[in-house]
């Protein structure tokens, strides 16, 4: 009985990083980082800039390549370095389908211009999952459907508003059918007015069950949709909890002086 | 006024000019992407050797170049297997002047790469694409529109840089016009080729405009 929950238990970690460092050259951006996020958990990491919160999701998906630590997506290992020398070789194809289950978004919403919106959110699984086309332009639709934006199918990036963009942003990482989602700021590039319908897309995604990792200084969307709030501060986690209990009773004073800083 | 055979003369000279002019253009965007990508390769021999390449051809004399391939070649061919061979002079414009172009587009190729946002291909990669499929269908694609008024450019150098072929034996539109005029002792024939130039150098501005607003679309609010 206690060996089958903890198989359940198991089976339900996300993502796990065991004390994860990143060097830039001399530089220690971070500096020794342990979590793990279990499924359907909503994560918001808060800190001040520098702290190293982007450079922690990029590690997660292998845009950087941790130093030291490792990395596992779903209990599977992903990647264990050491001194900068790797432990464990991740292959090609093993790093490719690892992005696929880690869907991410950027701050710049980083659409492709020369494509439509639903070229957008279909280009990936065309050519990475080789799919049948009829089946993925389908899927597609049906994503800019749920964000609301099937009209805008045939529009080209540009000819959106910034809310708009990052939206269909969010459609095209979730059509690679990602097991966990991860945010880099993607409010932060937005006009005040536009923020609310981005949330509001992750608020339904949230709803919806999504593991999901999200840097924001978004800090009543956190109060609001987060199971966690993790706060980093020069490259360590410097505090971690429920929102109630990092937001409204921090208890370190770094995360006192940060939350009155920004609210 | 020309006579018909002066006017075949011209024609075939235009032709002469723009079949090499047009044939290095091609041949050099193809091989200019291949070098560009080796430049910007993190693949230490690729980007030796695609450094090497354009430092040689925009560092001498196309007109140099033409003399190695044309002279040299057969000479160094001669040595080497005692057997004698005559390289074809129109051949030898083709190659020269494609390797020629190929290590200006892959300049204009590189910079223009190297101007799409970094985001694109990390949104790429993040997306599950490998390197190869990132270039090919996001990167490469949005260089295009980048890409047409340096190769307009360049394909309008061509044309005018065509004129040096008159040293390996080929009649193009200049040395044509040339030999009319000291036969004749006119100069109008001068003006014919002017005319001949300018005439092929305006459709190319406009049919690369053009090329330019297509490519473009996608910008247009
Ligand atoms: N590629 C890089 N090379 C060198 N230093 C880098 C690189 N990327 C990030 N850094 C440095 O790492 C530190 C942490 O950066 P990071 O972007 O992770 O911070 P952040 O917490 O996301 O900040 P912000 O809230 O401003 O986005 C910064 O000092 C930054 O200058
Ligand atoms: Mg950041």
């Amino acid at each position: 009985m206690t060996l089958e929950n903890s198989e359940t238990n198991k089976s339900d970690i996300m993502v796990r990083v065991v004390n994860i460092k990143k060097k830039f050259g001399d530089l220690e951006v971070l500096k020794g980082i342990n979590f793990q996020v279990t499924r359907g958990e909503v994560i918001c990491i808060i800190g001040p800039s520098g702290s190293g919160k982007s450079t922690m999701l990029r590690c997660l998906n292998q845009l950087e390549r941790i130093t030291d630590g490792e990395i596992y997506v779903e209990e599977e290992l992903m990647d264990k370095r050491k001194n900068d020398k790797t432990i464990t070789h991740i292959d090609n194809d093993r790093l490719q389908s690892l992005r696929c289950d880690l869907g991410m978004v950027f701050q710049n919403f980083n659409l492709f211009p020369h494509l439509t919106v639903l070229e957008n959110v279909t280009i990936a699984p065309r050519i990475v999952k080789k799919a049948d086309i009829s089946e993925i332009n389908q899927r597609g639709l049906e994503l800019l459907d749920m964000i609301g934006l099937k009209e805008k199918a045939d529009e080209f990036p540009v000819r959106l508003s910034g809310g708009q963009q990052q939206r269909v942003a969010i459609a095209r990482a979730l059509a690679m059918d990602p097991k966990i989602m991860l945010f880099d700021e993607p409010t932060s590039a937005l006009d005040p007015e536009l923020v609310g319908e981005v949330l509001e897309t992750m608020k339904n995604l949230a709803n919806d069950g999504m593991t999901m990792i999200i840097v924001t200084h978004e800090i009543g969307f956190a109060r609001e949709v987060a199971d966690r709030v993790i706060f980093m501060d020069d490259g360590f986690i410097c505090e971690s909890g429920t929102p109630e209990e990092v937001i409204l009773n921090p208890r370190e004073e770094r995360t006192q002086s940060f939350l009155n800083k920004i609210l | 006024m020309l006579n018909s055979t002066q006017l075949w003369a011209i024609v075939n000279g235009t032709i002469v000019t723009l079949e090499i002019a047009i044939v290095a253009i091609i041949f050099g965007a193809i091989f200019g992407i291949i070098v560009a990508l080796g430049r910007i390769s993190k693949n230490k021999i690729a980007n030796g050797l695609s450094w090497f390449y354009i430092w040689f051809f925009r560092g001498t004399p196309l007109l140099l170049q033409l003399f190695m391939i044309f002279y040299a070649v057969p000479i160094i061919y001669l040595n080497a297997t005692g057997k004698t061979f005559q390289i074809d002079p129109m051949i030898c414009a083709f190659i020269t002047f494609s390797l020629n172009s190929t290590a200006y587009l892959a300049e204009i190729i590189r910079s223009a790469i190297e101007s799409i946002d970094h985001g694109q291909m990390e949104a790429a990669k993040a997306l599950g694409m490998n390197y190869h499929q990132a270039m090919m269908k996001i990167i490469i694609p949005q260089t295009f529109k980048r890409l047409v008024a340096p190769i307009g450019n360049e394909l309008i150098m061509l044309l005018k840089d065509t004129s040096l072929v008159s040293t390996i034996a080929l009649f193009d539109l200049l040395r044509t016009v040339k030999t009319m005029a000291s036969a004749t002792g006119n100069w109008i024939y001068y003006v014919y080729a002017a005319v001949v130039y300018l005439f092929l150098t305006t459709i190319l501005q406009v049919l690369f405009d053009k090329l330019e607003m297509k490519f473009g679309i996608y910008e247009k609010r």
